[in-house]
């Protein structure tokens, strides 16, 4: 069986590209006999209709680069999503551009120099913020006087709120950027993303979708294609998924439109505009870039962290505690860190 | 998994002469439809046989040619893995037994269930069997209210039944019961005696039971630390209303199981012929990879850790899973599960889903760990309970039952 590589002249051979782009080598050595036929047939059948889909979707022009690149394609002719994807951006941590810094920080000599405070300080390097130049178009993120101060707050307070620390679900958009991998599943009339982190996932229903049930940790998500661009609806989150370490939150109210664009074969342009009126004076929109996993041994694994968050969030009720008061040439960590008073966790 | 067994204990003590003995079963919607066509055969032919027999070409298929799996698959019938031992080896009812099953199934239906707080017809209210009821009638999703033709889902031994255990597993698992009838010991729920001296001892394995101590959060079941739903899932009634969500693309099968009152998770199956990830990774849904052989998806899982037990099975388990469009309605699911560790030879068990309506089929994340305030409650309040028998305000917690509560009539 012939490769799906530029120098296969023709239509058919692109539409037959179109047609096994999605599958990996092995994939294609799987499919045996029954599935070459049909990959024939659809050559032959379809090559009228495989002449015109082609001149509408055979290339697509990445402005950015100059270059004609190849758009991989499904069976049906939509930009091929499939994969295993992930951000390299720092937009987890801190979304607006920023430097590094401490994790957990406290005052140090110097005013605008924090030091690495309790529970981070014996992590040293490991327990900074990776510096980045953000991802939020403009910089800023519009919030609402009375908004602006709870980011503050929350920002202080992050590691008893960030549902991300207690291993929860993380909401949309936010799922999008953690820096995990998460694969999609590119369906015929659904598109399934399954997120290592936390176990999350989300439907995205093409064209007609169920009534949405309830608001959800991970939203109801409905897409349509404008050309080559997955353009997708989100609606019906609850108001407890965060957008970052840093504090920045949203309300029920919040409506999310994500823009999903090939640029290259292995990697999505990915906008999302948020508006929340209860939270942002205006709608704002963050701009990244999710690269293709192209490892021989990608693969998606759980980053399974239930049980591993228990010890920082249960500890203390075990009936002999883990945390003893550390003392010798041991290094004594003597951690303090009060919960506040409307941030124990069953009073949320 | 261990909900489900958990409601099938239940059921079981609801129901046990009727149920056990006359085997409700999976729906199987080609049987039905060939039942439909051959209503005026004596003997109708069984849902299996029915199935295999379709021609391949009624299969829908993906754009790419592809059998396609893709939808929203359940089924509101209850089959039992295991056979009763009266039908021998009979895969499938007879008529006669097949309407007793249905008549039986109504009468069930009509029972009060869990919300009845009566246990051996003497009122339980206020005693700790009433208190330890953490689910009433309503978490247990619709009845069934069809039946096939199958005697159990394991079609192979032929006897329908999980294979002896090796003599190492047994001698596992032996343990593991004393150990929990060590932690009873001297409570209402357990055997006489005075408070055990293994109380504090650790459990024999990563405990994933309900045992009756909560001096550590790892002293809880699995799923009260919301650890989801394990592998293989049986759509079983049991599962309180399971529906299982496909999407399909030519290099993934990607599985929403929304099973087990919100231990719903998603499973991504690559289809790849990459090996098996390297041994030292061990995850709690194993290391899946596809293939087709056919028409059937051909999932290989391994790489098990020891925090999952299916019937004893633990980091060993190796499972096969086949996936078949059968026709427009149906989906065959079966696995094969071996273990040399645990069971003297490999066994097989079959569903047949039935397609569900997407438009009223409702798919909801689990969000079991985000609510998980009972982890939290159960720890809290043994701490509060050790305090007030110290202050001389209450009885030892280790002579209180906090395991065994859970059926009514029992």
């Amino acid at each position: 069986m012939p490769n799906c590589t530029d120098d296969m002249p023709g239509h058919a051979s692109e539409l037959f590209c179109a047609i096994i782009a999605p599958q990996s080598a092995a994939t294609r050595q799987n499919w045996s006999g029954e599935a070459d036929m049909r990959i024939r047939l659809n050559r032959l059948s379809g090559a009228a209709a495989g002449a015109a889909a082609i001149a509408v979707f055979g290339l697509t022009v990445i402005q950015t680069t100059g270059q004609a690149v190849r758009t991989p394609r499904t069976a049906d002719g939509k930009p091929n999503l499939n994969g295993i994807w992930q951000v390299t951006n720092t937009a987890n941590w801190d979304l607006l551009a920023h430097t590094v810094r401490p994790a957990v920080a406290q005052p140090g000599v110097y005013a605008n120099h924090s030091v690495l405070a309790a529970p981070v300080v014996a992590l040293g390097a490991a327990g900074l913020v990776p510096p980045g130049p953000g991802v939020v178009e403009g910089n800023e993120i519009p919030y609402k006087p009375e908004a602006a101060a709870r980011k503050r707050d929350n920002a202080e307070h992050w590691l008893d709120r960030d549902p991300e620390v207690r291993c929860y679900m993380p909401g949309i958009p936010r799922a999008m950027y953690m820096p995990y991998p998460f694969q999609i599943t590119q369906g015929t009339n659904k598109i399934q993303m399954v997120f290592a982190f936390a176990n999350a996932s989300r439907t995205i229903y093409i064209g007609a979708a169920p009534d949405p049930p309830a608001d959800k940790w991970m939203g109801h998500s409905v897409g349509r294609w404008e050309g080559n661009t997955l353009v997708v609806d989100v609606t019906d989150l609850n108001d407890r998924s965060w957008l970052s370490r840093s504090g920045d939150f949203h309300s029920d109210a919040l409506h999310l439109v994500e823009r999903f664009t090939p640029i290259t074969p292995d990697a999505l342009r990915y906008e999302v505009t948020v508006e929340d009126p209860n939270v942002f004076t205006r709608p704002w929109k963050m701009n990244m870039v999710l690269y293709r996993q192209l490892e021989d041994n990608a693969a998606l694994i759980d980053y399974r962290c239930i049980e591993l968050v228990e010890e920082t969030f249960l500890g203390h009720l075990r009936k002999d505690q883990l945390v003893k008061h550390w003392e010798g040439d041991t290094i004594i960590l003597d951690v303090t860190r009060r919960v506040q008073p409307g941030d124990k966790r069953y009073e949320r | 998994m261990r909900a489900r067994a958990r409601f099938l204990t239940l059921l079981g003590a609801l129901t046990a002469a009727t149920i056990s003995a006359l085997a409700l079963q999976d729906v199987a919607v080609a049987g039905q439809a060939d039942r439909q066509r051959t209503a005026a055969a004596p003997a109708p032919r069984p849902a299996g046989q029915a199935a295999a027999a379709r021609p391949a070409a009624k299969v829908p298929r993906t754009p790419w040619g592809a059998p396609d799996l893709q939808g929203l698959w359940n089924t509101n019938t209850l089959v039992p893995l295991e056979r009763s031992r009266e039908f021998g080896t009979r895969a499938f009812m007879t008529q006669e037994e097949h309407a007793k099953a249905l008549a039986d199934l109504q009468l069930r239906n009509q029972r009060p269930g869990r919300d009845s707080r009566t246990v051996a017809g003497q009122s339980a209210v206020g005693t700790e069997k009433d208190v330890a009821r953490a689910y009433n009638e309503f978490w247990f999703g619709d009845k069934p209210t069809k039946l096939s033709m199958r005697t159990s889902m394991i079609t192979d031994p032929a006897d329908g039944r999980i294979p002896p255990y090796t003599p190492e597993a047994a001698r596992r698992i032996a343990d593991k019961r004393e150990f929990l009838a060590a932690l009873l010991q001297g409570t209402s729920g357990g055997r006489p005696g005075p408070i055990s001296p293994r109380r504090a001892d650790p459990s024999p394995d990563y405990n994933l039971d309900r045992i009756n101590r909560s001096d550590n959060t790892e002293d809880r079941g699995g799923p009260e630390r919301c650890f989801g739903s394990e592998l293989p899932v049986t759509m079983g009634t049991g599962t309180f209303g399971g529906v299982m969500q496909i999407v399909q693309a030519p290099d993934s099968v990607s599985i929403y199981y929304d099973v087990g009152q919100g231990s719903g998770f998603a499973w991504v199956i690559p289809i790849t012929n990459r090996p098996h990830l390297p041994k030292n990774i061990q995850l709690y849904r194993g290391d899946a990879i596809g293939r087709w052989e056919g028409g059937t998806l051909v999932v290989d899982v391994t790489n098990f850790s020891d925090e999952t037990n299916f019937h004893g099975s633990r980091e060993n388990l190796h499972l096969i899973q086949r996936f078949r469009r059968v026709d427009a309605n149906t989906l065959s699911v079966e696995f094969t599960a071996e273990d040399p560790t645990t069971w003297t030879r490999p066994w097989t068990a079959i569903q047949e889903l039935e397609k569900a309506d997407e438009k009223t089929t409702l798919v909801l994340e689990g969000g079991c760990h985000e609510g998980n305030y009972g982890l939290l409650g159960m720890m809290l309040n043994t701490r509060a309970a050790e305090k007030a028998f110290a202050e001389g305000k209450g009885p030892d917690p280790a002579t209180q039952d906090n395991a065994t509560g859970g059926g009514a009539e029992n």
